[in-house]
């Protein structure tokens, strides 16, 4: 198991060189969005109003921390992990479409989503799920944040990570994924075991 | 006036201990998958997964970011109640835990998804209240369940026929089977299914969220029919080859739960309900002397 470190903002030759199953870790600028984080994106798009930063080469890590408001006023990380990705689905092609080239979460996306990855050039990482405090220690601080009236899990953050990982390739950019290659393997073994 | 001193601070700790650590069986047979799994991916995602219960020990943090969803089971009999709002104190307990970071404040409206900080929502935590006159000890489970994990939970009414009894309960196996696969990496596996069988809708779905949540995951069903089918069942799901997080492996669940009572002779409810790997969940029984058993 050979582990390969990405810096971030990625580069499209980077992900092509990805295949499923490769253990990758990150350094560099993550943000966090999840389910309101996404319809916020959607909004201020069909609003043609101004998002906050560049997405151009991003890695959205679907994701609500544990944060601690410190003396001074900023944020501590405490504890982050990945939520579960499927319900980010409908939002896969506005999220290509602003140039985000890696997605890391749990459980990976839809088909769709798979077609976009080649198109755009794309990649999904499955993180260890319910590892928060294990991941949390690749992470060095908590640059910026907004939207966080909509709450603490659904705010956009802006980490900086040292060495965030492992990452598994759960869908690379050549149309694979390791989700679906499972599932159809484990569709026949049933079949076998009590019938269809 | 209670019947227990300091019971505010025993619910608190046990929200401390359940946030910050397993259940004893869940990392024993996590040790034991390990040992077993053949996937070396598998196998070092789930040795992340036991890093990441020590290191939550060790720096006291939560050790996931999702607290889940609450359940709190409580029983009593006549001279064991509390004798005091208990509902009240798990609540201002669960509020003091999201304050001092234990718990993201993850609990919503469920229609316009305002959040009010703290996890004070309506109806959290859920409790479930067991009264048996003669019990002289007050029990509380607390089990914070992954609600990534509930994403992947499914509920049928079958008929007669399609539990496909003249075949071994092949409709059942199969529905089984399906509702595994369909969860693919969603529920943070390795993890758990509880399976509730019988009563109407609502009462197969609470059995199964009950049986995976209360019983030790490496003990076995007291009656050897429900214990066969749920060895049958675990064996055959692990070797559908799903996996740790879902990518690839021996270990895609830990442990099966089934739990079951009477139904109606026209209906076959069933419900199936994942558990995340991690067991976060504590149990104490409380007697009136002030003596206190820690039972996970």
């Amino acid at each position: 198991m050979t582990e390969i470190l990405l810096n971030t903002p990625l580069k499209e030759t980077d992900i092509r060189r990805l295949k499923i199953g490769d253990v990758v870790f990150l350094k560099g600028s993550l943000m966090t969005s999840r389910d309101m984080g996404h319809l916020k994106i959607r909004q201020l798009l069909d609003n043609k109003e101004n998002l906050p930063l560049d997405f151009n080469g991003s890695v959205i890590l679907h994701a609500g921390p544990v944060v601690n408001m410190n003396r001074q006023g900023g944020y501590d990380l405490v504890v982050i992990g990945p939520t579960t990705s499927i319900r980010m689905e409908p939002y896969h092609r506005m999220v290509a479409d602003l140039g985000v080239k890696g997605i890391i979460g749990k459980g990976g996306l839809g088909e769709d989503s798979l077609k976009d990855f080649a198109e755009y050039g794309q990649v999904y990482f499955q993180a260890a799920p319910g590892c928060a405090v294990l991941l949390a220690e690749g992470i060095s601080e908590i640059k910026e944040v907004h939207w966080l009236e909509l709450g603490v899990p659904e705010a956009l953050w802006i980490l900086e990570a040292q060495r965030f990982g492992p990452l598994v390739v759960g869908m690379d950019s050549h149309g694979k994924s390791i989700y679906q290659e499972l599932r159809e393997k484990a569709e026949r073994k049933k079949e076998a075991l009590y019938g269809c | 006036m209670s019947r227990y001193p300091h019971l505010y601070q025993e619910i608190y700790d046990m929200i401390y201990r359940a946030t910050t650590s397993i259940s004893p069986d869940a990392v024993k047979i996590m040790r034991e998958a390990i040992g077993k799994e053949r996937n070396p991916t598998a196998k070092s995602i789930m040795q992340a997964m036991l890093d990441n219960v020590r290191l939550s020990g060790e720096k006291l943090r939560p050790l996931c970011q999702s607290p889940g969803f609450p359940t709190v089971y409580i029983s009593f009999g006549d001279s064991s109640s509390p004798l005091e709002d208990i509902k009240q104190l798990w609540r201002d307990a669960l509020i003091e835990g999201t304050n001092q970071h234990l718990l993201r404040p993850s609990m919503v409206d469920t229609l316009t998804r305002a959040n009010p900080g703290d996890n004070s929502g309506l109806g959290v935590p859920n409790f479930e209240f067991d009264y048996h006159p003669a019990q002289n000890y007050l029990d509380m489970l607390v089990s914070f369940k992954g609600c990534g994990a509930e994403l992947a939970n499914a509920m049928k009414i079958f008929t007669v026929a399609e539990l496909e009894k003249d075949r071994g309960f092949a409709g059942l196996k199969r529905w089984v089977l399906n509702t595994v696969i369909k969860g693919g990496g969603k529920f943070c596996p390795p993890g758990a299914i509880g399976i509730g069988l019988g009563g109407q809708m609502d009462v197969a779905c609470k059995l199964a969220r009950r049986t995976v949540s209360t019983r030790r995951w490496d003990d076995t069903h007291p009656d050897p029919r429900y214990a066969d089918l749920e060895k049958e069942l675990l064996e055959n799901i692990n070797s559908l080859g799903l996996g740790a997080a879902g990518i690839g492996g021996d270990t895609t669940l830990l442990a099966v739960k089934i739990d079951s009572v009477s139904t109606h002779t026209a209906i076959a409810p069933a419900a199936i309900t994942f558990h995340c790997w991690a067991a976060r969940r504590t149990y104490i029984r409380l007697h009136p002397d002030g003596q206190r058993e820690i039972l996970f």
